[in-house]
């Protein structure tokens, strides 16, 4: 099996998800997984770096489906950014750029949270 | 060695042995007085002979016994004690001395055969159970000793007879006789079978050996005198005689050595015991273990017989299940002070116990619904339950009183704790196994309703031909075509993918079948359509799936092909052996139910000239991967099209999917792939003139 790996970090009111590796239905969970615990902390600010993602499965999809409501109810969003040319296709093909705001670089991602902070 | 005739069935030993008897005593009959030494050495190999017959014979049912030794002694000890009474008793009535005068009579001579038989026989017996005792548990080869030890007995018995020749001769038989006692002595000290007895049937060996010992030591004084059985054995075989004094001898020194090791045994009985139900117990757990699938059974096994075995008042077990600590079973202690107790040591020990610990004199206090409570424990043991360097769970054992768990304690503690592992172990393994199996039934299942939903065959219409392939994924792929014949000349047509896989993407399937079955017929429009789809799955979709669709309608008078694309694949049309793509903007169905969704969507039209190709298809085709996680891709997609595109839509179909299945040869399949083609076979120019 191809490999996943998720890691969160924080930078001000934003975490950063980086995902690595092939998102399918067995690793989804996973980022399922560092999903609720950013919910738990109520943390709702998130930018996920697709950076180091190769591949992304229907099921992988599906999971920022699933939380984006929670996000946006609670005044956050899931923002992407540094997607490569073949990931971004995929969310295109689907029409993810209606929906959800895409970056070319994981800072732009950030300061459009802090703008939104500021302007409250 | 084996004797002669040992080797055969029991009746046959009866036989044998009932014959030599009636030789026997018919030598007995016809020459009751035997003057020469040749015809005593006669009768004593007689006597000898069938006394091996009855001592072949009797040894049958001594064997089946002597794993139970207490049993056969004490059968050998009873029969001891009639010989010693007969004597006894027979003395006080006549004396040694009348034997001579009385030698005539025949009722007397009929009864003095009769005790020789008796002798023979209870000898045969005795002589079996020393036998059988001797080679009782023994590891090492002792039977060279024992052979030895018969030799002597023989040739001391028989120079005795000897003896009557010349008195001279006295002292071969002492010199032989000597030697059989030290013999005897030697082969009396294979006795471990006494270190296999629990503690009470040695107490029980105590007391029988001391009476035993006393009454072959009394029995052979009694041989001494001049009693009138003695005188009448010694005058029917001096050399038998002289055999049973021996057996006296060797009874009574083996009883006394008996009796001395049963009594240096007794102090280490108690951990002897303990040991050997130890072993007893693993025993049985092993046999457990590969039975017993539920590990919450096994589990409280394991904690009684621990707590049974290293002697303490309660045990109880815990296993580690997603990094969780899980209480599953207690004996003789509360779930609550438990789990406390176990969070208490854990803690203490950074959840790092890598073998057997005790603690000593700890008092644990814990904090129980509001109230503190003190556990003053004598020790406590915890054991790991590794597999693997891995390790799953501990196991407890508390003793509250006298004294501390020793090295002994540790082990048996360490050997519980391994078998948990082993059993844990076992069911988590079987449990998987269902749990594949389930999901496999599952999977049946999921393919099962794929196949239903799926169109049995594809139409064929004189202006457009129609083709598909469908290839099943091994976790169904939730791909789905379809085709539906429309008033006024149309045919809808449908492809569409649900996300996620397995049985969850088959019943979505089945509702989408449903949706675009019911409103094909209602809505024209396919983009109508397709919005009124998404507002239907609204209500059934859940929030991480969605489906991706193609939905169009092509007029089959003209041609024209109206199609709209909800986060699909883009629509391929391959017209003068060139491929163009068509990606009408639309959102996946699911994943908006508002305005974005019917704001985005867009309908193309599209008038099909003579033999071009309109091509759909599902992402398992460019998305198939090779060996590298290369993607098959669109180029090579497009290529294979302009190739085979002049070419029937069957031919076309098959060497695409040659095309994937050479790429990924190396890579199993991931998703399903669904290929649908239509070629438009109406010369619209020709028709024109018309």
């Amino acid at each position: 099996m191809a490999d996943f790996n998720v890691n969160v970090r924080e930078v001000g009111v934003v975490n950063i998800i980086e995902l690595k590796g092939y998102l399918d239905a067995h690793t989804a969970p996973e980022l399922e997984s560092a999903f609720n615990k950013l919910i738990d902390d109520n943390n709702y600010k998130v930018v996920v770096n697709f950076d180091e993602l190769n591949y992304i499965s229907s099921a992988g999809l599906g999971v920022f489906m699933a939380y984006v409501e929670t996000m946006r109810e609670n005044k956050g969003d899931i923002k992407f950014t540094n997607m490569k040319e073949n990931v971004y296709n995929i969310f295109d093909l689907l029409g993810f750029p209606m929906l959800y705001e895409f970056f070319k670089d994981e800072k732009e991602a950030v300061d459009k949270f802090e703008d939104k902070s500021n302007d409250q | 060695m084996s004797l002669p005739f040992a080797n055969v069935k029991r009746s046959r030993k009866l036989e044998n042995t009932i014959f030599a008897s009636i030789i026997l005593f018919a030598y007995q009959m016809i020459f009751v007085e035997r003057d020469s030494v040749l015809m005593i050495l006669f009768n004593d190999a007689l006597v000898f002979g069938a006394g091996y017959f009855w001592y072949l014979y009797l040894s049958e049912f001594v064997n089946k016994k002597i794993n139970s030794p207490l049993t056969v002694i004490l059968n050998a000890g009873i029969l001891n004690a009639v010989l010693f009474f007969s004597i006894a008793i027979s003395s006080t009535f006549v004396e040694g001395s009348q034997f001579q005068a009385l030698k005539g009579n025949f009722i007397f001579l009929m009864f003095s055969i009769f005790v020789l038989f008796v002798f023979i026989c209870v000898i045969g017996y005795i002589f079996s159970t020393f036998k059988g005792l001797t080679f009782l548990r023994q590891k090492t080869e002792s039977s060279k000793y024992f052979n030895t030890l018969i030799t002597f007995l023989i040739i001391a018995s028989f120079t005795k007879t000897i003896v009557l020749l010349d008195s001279d001769l006295e002292f071969v038989h002492n010199t032989f006789f000597v030697v059989t006692i030290l013999l005897i002595a030697i082969n009396s000290i294979k006795v471990s079978w006494i270190a296999f007895l629990v503690k009470k049937q040695k107490i029980y060996l105590l007391i029988i050996a001391v009476v035993l010992s006393v009454l072959f030591g009394l029995n052979y004084a009694l041989f001494l005198e001049e009693s009138i059985i003695v005188t009448a054995l010694n005058h029917f075989s001096p050399a038998f005689t002289t055999f049973i004094s021996l057996i006296m001898i060797y009874g009574a020194i083996y009883f006394g050595i008996i009796f001395f090791t049963a009594l240096f045994h007794l102090p280490t009985a108690e951990a002897f015991d303990r040991k050997a139900e130890e072993v007893t117990t693993l025993m049985d757990l092993t046999k457990l273990i590969t039975r017993v699938f539920d590990f919450k059974e096994l589990a409280e096994t394991i904690t009684t017989i621990t707590t049974k075995i290293c002697n303490s008042d309660s045990a109880w077990l815990v296993t580690k299940n997603d990094d969780k600590f899980e209480l599953n079973s207690v004996f003789n202690i509360g779930y609550v002070e438990a789990e406390k107790i176990t969070n208490y040591v854990l803690t203490k020990f950074n959840y790092k116990i890598d073998e057997v610990l005790t603690l000593d004199n700890s008092s644990i206090k814990v904090e129980i619904k509001n109230d503190i409570r003190t556990f003053n424990f004598r020790s406590l043991g915890v054991a790991p339950l590794r597999v693997h360097n891995r390790t799953n769970g501990f196991l407890f054992v508390a003793r509250k009183k006298e004294m501390a768990f020793d090295d002994d304690d540790n082990k048996a503690i360490g050997a519980f704790g391994d078998y948990a592992a082993v059993a844990l172990e076992n069911a988590l393994l079987i449990e998987e196994n269902i749990e594949k199996e389930r999901l496999e039934k599952e999977l049946d299942v999921a393919r099962e309703v794929q196949k239903k939903i799926l169109p049995n065959v594809t139409p064929q219409f004189e202006n457009l031909n129609v083709e598909s392939l469908f290839i099943p994924a091994f976790e169904v792929g939730g791909d789905y075509y379809d085709f539906f014949e429309l008033p006024k000349d149309k045919l809808g047509f449908v492809i569409a993918d649900v996300s996620g896989k397995g049985i969850q993407a088959a019943f979505i399937m089945a509702e989408v079948k449903g949706i675009f079955e019911s409103l094909s017929k209602l809505i024209e429009s396919p983009k109508e359509l397709l919005i009124k789809a998404n507002e239907i799955l609204k209500e059934s979709l859940e929030k991480k799936s969605f489906v991706t669709a193609v939905y169009g309608v092509v007029n089959l008078n003209t041609g024209v092909v109206n199609f709209s694309r909800v986060g699909h694949n883009s629509v391929m049309i391959c017209r003068d052996s060139v491929v163009e793509h068509f990606t009408p903007p639309g959102i996946g169905l699911g994943l908006d139910y508002g305005e974005k969704f019917t704001n985005t969507i867009k309908e193309l039209e599209i008038k099909l000239n003579y033999n071009d190709i309109f091509i759909l298809y599902t992402d398992g085709i460019p998305e198939s991967q090779n060996a590298n996680h290369e993607e098959f891709g669109y180029k090579r997609f497009e290529k294979v099209i302009t190739r085979n595109c002049n070419k029937g839509l069957r031919v076309l179909s098959n060497e695409i999917i040659k095309e994937v299945s050479t790429f990924s040869k190396d890579c199993s399949q991931h998703d399903d792939i669904t290929l649908v083609l239509f070629k438009w076979k109406l010369n619209n120019k020709i028709s024109g003139d018309n």
